[in-house]
């Protein structure tokens, strides 16, 4: 549904949400940020695969943050194969329990 | 000697020996303990140890932490001295703190970033926080001029027995005074890269290829990335659009400078713990944590950031 020369942004389905390939930085976050709020009106769990996301700066954790809180008391935005620096940054810089947002360890994503 | 405390007290220890270091910290202490103050101790092993054995089993009563960790990155200790009031002073508790983060040995950009955050303490507590730090500084082992910074830098000096006012004190001054230390000139070997526009992707490339020519572990190649990329994201979101980057390899550390043409006034804005606001920045904070030391000046040329990651074996 998306690319640009540094990131690829494809739809998913059952789950439903977004997969992310490649980088996020202030160039594309706000691309990133449209394609997250067009899939926010749907029903269930928002599932976004991140495990091939090679680079996410603070800004496109922000957009994923901001989604989650976007999300509703009912429903939650799950992440997918989260890698270790972002789930280090998501510490660092405060954005840990957050009620919308939950980090999937299992490493498994249906397609 | 009780002092009714109703704002922040950052006084200087000049001691000359064990003894007189223990002279000049323990009775501090125990008066702490007498009113029932909260009192932690930041300093190395050895001087943490020396303390335990003095004060036997009041030492119970102390909250220690070893400087080498909180302030291996000088930029992380106001933090946690932010963290210790907040938890355990408040209205009419007041608390007490020890902190020695100078000594022989640091490297001499880390020095520089210790006497910059002595300075910021003045303005990151004033006026409003009830407690009273001790700053020990070994008038032996450290240079003159490092002494005499210290009588700058600090409100009041205490030589063990005396409390007094530092006549030499230069003041909370204006926040500009406290991002224009001078910085030494980049090496003539030096690779650059001007970046803007066109995007970071090259720029975490070029960074990445010389962090593994200079030999840095995969992590510490990462965090410089994500640090350098957040650096120059603020040059192309503040700093007039674009900057350049520069690396270096310095005898015990690798450097990254990223330099554009802004400015800024917020000296505390690397060491203010982000809250729950989603838009208040994060890129320098964060590069404190992935970074063993962070410079940040605002020059009349503009905007300096430069990123050390220490040799491993250093």
């Amino acid at each position: 549904m998306y690319a640009d020369k540094q990131l690829v942004i494809r739809r998913t389905h059952a789950p439903d949400g977004l997969s992310f390939t490649g980088a996020i930085d202030l160039f594309n976050v706000d691309s990133v940020a449209r394609s997250l709020s067009s899939v926010l009106g749907e029903e269930g769990d928002l599932h976004i695969d991140v495990s091939q996301l090679e680079f996410c700066d603070v800004s496109g954790i922000r957009a994923l943050v901001t989604a989650a809180e976007s999300v509703g008391s009912r429903r939650r935005l799950v992440l997918h194969g989260l890698p270790p620096q972002l789930r280090t940054v998501m510490r660092v810089v405060g954005w840990t329990d957050l009620p919308g947002l939950v980090i999937d360890d299992s490493g498994v994503v249906e397609k | 000697m009780s002092h009714p405390l109703k704002s922040f007290r950052h006084e200087a220890l000049m001691y000359a020996s064990d003894a007189e270091f223990l002279a000049g910290t323990v009775p501090f202490i125990r008066d702490g303990l007498a009113a029932g103050e909260p009192i932690l101790v930041v300093e190395r092993p050895e001087k943490t140890d020396l303390l335990r054995a003095e004060l036997g089993v009041d030492a119970d009563a102390v909250q220690f932490a070893d400087m080498l960790e909180v302030g291996a990155n000088p930029a992380r200790i106001i933090p946690a001295w932010h963290d210790f009031v907040a938890r355990n002073g408040g209205p009419g508790r007041p608390v007490r703190g020890i902190g020695e983060p100078i000594w022989p040995g640091r490297r001499a950009a880390e020095l520089t970033e210790c006497q910059r955050h002595e300075s910021l303490l003045n303005v990151a507590f004033a006026p409003g926080s009830a407690w009273w730090l001790l700053c020990p500084y070994d008038t032996v082992a450290l240079a003159p001029v490092v002494i005499d910074e210290a009588r700058r830098s600090h409100p009041f000096i205490s030589d063990g027995s005396a409390h007094l006012e530092s006549e030499d004190y230069r003041g909370h001054g204006a926040p500009a005074a406290l991002l224009d230390a001078p910085l030494p000139a980049p090496p003539r070997q030096h690779h650059e890269l001007a970046f803007g526009s066109g995007g970071l992707v090259g720029l975490r490339e070029f960074v990445a290829g010389h962090a593994r020519r200079a030999g840095l572990g995969a992590d510490r190649i990462d965090n410089l990335i994500l640090a350098a990329s957040e650096v120059a994201a603020n040059s192309v979101r503040h700093g007039g659009g674009r900057g350049v980057l520069r690396l270096w390899q310095e005898r015990d550390a690798f450097v990254c400078e990223v330099r554009d043409r802004g400015n800024f006034d917020r000296p505390l804005v690397d060491r203010v713990r982000p809250g729950d606001d989603p838009g208040a920045p994060r890129g320098l904070w964060l590069a404190n944590h992935l970074c063993d030391l962070v410079q940040i000046r605002s020059l009349p040329s503009g905007t300096v950031v430069r990123l050390h990651l220490r040799n491993q074996a250093a």
